[in-house]
């Protein structure tokens, strides 16, 4: 059963929390566009409603928040403990499920900001991880500017971009101002994470350290959506764009891809699924699993399509064509 | 001054009181429905901030944290499209502030 929830509002990323199965986050702004973002909450199957508060930057940094991108729980041990990535790039953290914010100003106050140019989404915090292990343990993707990380619950931060290519500047391996695209935890559940970037697909392994590129295999380097398998670990998807230039699906053919072993390898998968003379986009949102065994794996397209595969990937179906342009896809178990 | 939208506001009590705020639709939840609040303030900035004492929370859904009237929130005092900081907007009783969306805003999809 379908139903509109927050209609007419441009809901950037919306969640159902798996801490309890029942609470739902929206990035959204509030009430319209105009009157700026607003972290959303309710229950599942009810009507959601702005918290009390959103995240700010302090007054006098001459920063504003204009858009939230990203909402991320903490870890089960702090069920009332929400993340959100905004924009102008920065991350800020509540302990009361949305009402009041706190940020981390070593990094949203970075002396480097002032060269932070941000992509053409715009200087955006879209990526958060929490380590499910050690809530003191942070990453956080921005775009144009790459993935930075603490140990110390965001007491200090440090770039965290070795060996990934950005083909846009003229030091291909800086260390900073890769264009992150996405990042999201192996469900392995070592601390190794997969990076979609604007040049290439990485892997980072437990230890840390360089990333692995894993693009080979893969029609291109570009892409925004990425999904981890929720239960198998080392097994990701990704739906590839051409490029910057031209952010539709290579040979006009909607497709998928999956690795199950830590990217060194990729599998395409199209039945089901649009093309040939399919040309439209996946945003960065656009894909997600849930928990079922075989994985349900989802994934909404910019044009507004709905898809939905049973067994990990290997056949879809459409679930509808007719939502507009689909900026968020999030599967959850409700309890 | 031009046109003005009839008040529900006696004019001679707008005149003598204050400052007249038109409530857009879109914040009508803050104001319990009232769409016309009468103020007594000398500035832009004064009304503002009287209407977020009044109504907590609307005055962030008109002005960001540092300071700025949001992007595509339009304030209009009389006829008067208003770009300059609120708090250089001088006031007379009689005014009307009226804040409304802009037409180059909205939702992406």
């Amino acid at each position: 059963m379908m139903r509109p929830v927050m209609e007419g509002t441009s809901v950037y990323h919306m969640i159902l929390d798996p801490r309890d199965g029942r609470t739902v986050y929206a990035a959204a702004p509030s009430p319209a566009e105009q009157w700026g973002p607003a972290v959303y909450r309710g229950p599942l199957g009810g009507s959601l409603k702005s918290t009390k508060g959103a995240p700010k930057f302090d007054p006098e940094s001459g920063l504003a928040v204009s858009r939230i991108w990203h909402v991320e729980p903490g870890t089960p041990q702090e069920p009332e403990t929400v993340y959100v990535g905004v924009e102008p790039a920065a991350l800020f953290r509540s302990r009361d499920r949305g009402d009041t914010w706190e940020g981390f100003p070593a990094l949203n106050y970075h002396p480097g900001r002032k060269d932070w140019q941000g992509g053409f989404g715009g200087l955006c915090a879209h990526s958060v991880l929490v380590d499910p292990r050690n809530p003191r343990h942070l990453l956080v993707g921005i775009s144009a500017v790459g993935t930075w990380e603490s140990k110390d619950g965001g007491a200090t931060w440090a770039p965290k971009n070795e060996n990934v290519r950005a083909e846009f500047l003229p030091n291909k391996y800086p260390e900073t101002g890769q264009c992150v695209h996405h990042l999201v935890w192996d469900s392995a559940g070592d601390g190794s994470i997969f990076h979609q970037n604007h040049c290439g697909t990485y892997h980072r392994s437990p230890e840390g350290g360089k990333w692995t590129e894993v693009t080979k295999g893969l029609p291109s380097d570009f892409g925004f959506a990425m999904a981890a398998d929720a239960s198998v670990g080392h097994t990701a998807y990704v739906a590839p764009l051409v490029g910057a230039e031209n952010r539709v699906p290579p040979k006009g053919q909607l497709a998928v891809w999956k690795t199950t072993n830590a990217g060194r390898t990729w599998r395409r998968f199209t039945k089901g699924l649009p093309g040939p003379g399919a040309f439209m986009g996946v945003l960065r949102e656009g894909l997600s699993t849930d928990s079922a065994d075989p994985t349900g794996v989802y994934v909404g397209t910019n044009t507004g399509q709905l898809y939905a595969s049973r067994d990990a990937g290997e056949s879809w179906k459409q679930i509808t064509p007719n939502l507009p342009p689909i900026l968020s896809v999030s599967a959850g178990t409700a309890l | 001054m031009g046109n003005r939208l009839e008040s529900r506001v006696p004019s001679e009590d707008l005149a003598r009181s204050g400052v007249l705020v038109r409530i857009p639709s879109a914040l009508l939840s803050f104001t319990g429905g009232q769409d016309e609040i009468l103020l007594d303030a000398a500035d832009l900035a004064s009304v503002l901030a009287r209407l977020d004492e009044a109504f907590p929370g609307i005055g962030d859904r008109i002005v960001d944290e540092a300071g700025q009237l949001r992007q595509f929130v339009n304030v209009f005092v009389n006829a008067e499209l208003i770009r300059a900081p609120p708090g250089r907007v001088a006031l007379s009783p009689g005014d009307e502030v009226h804040i409304l969306p802009s037409v180059a805003g909205g939702s992406l999809g």
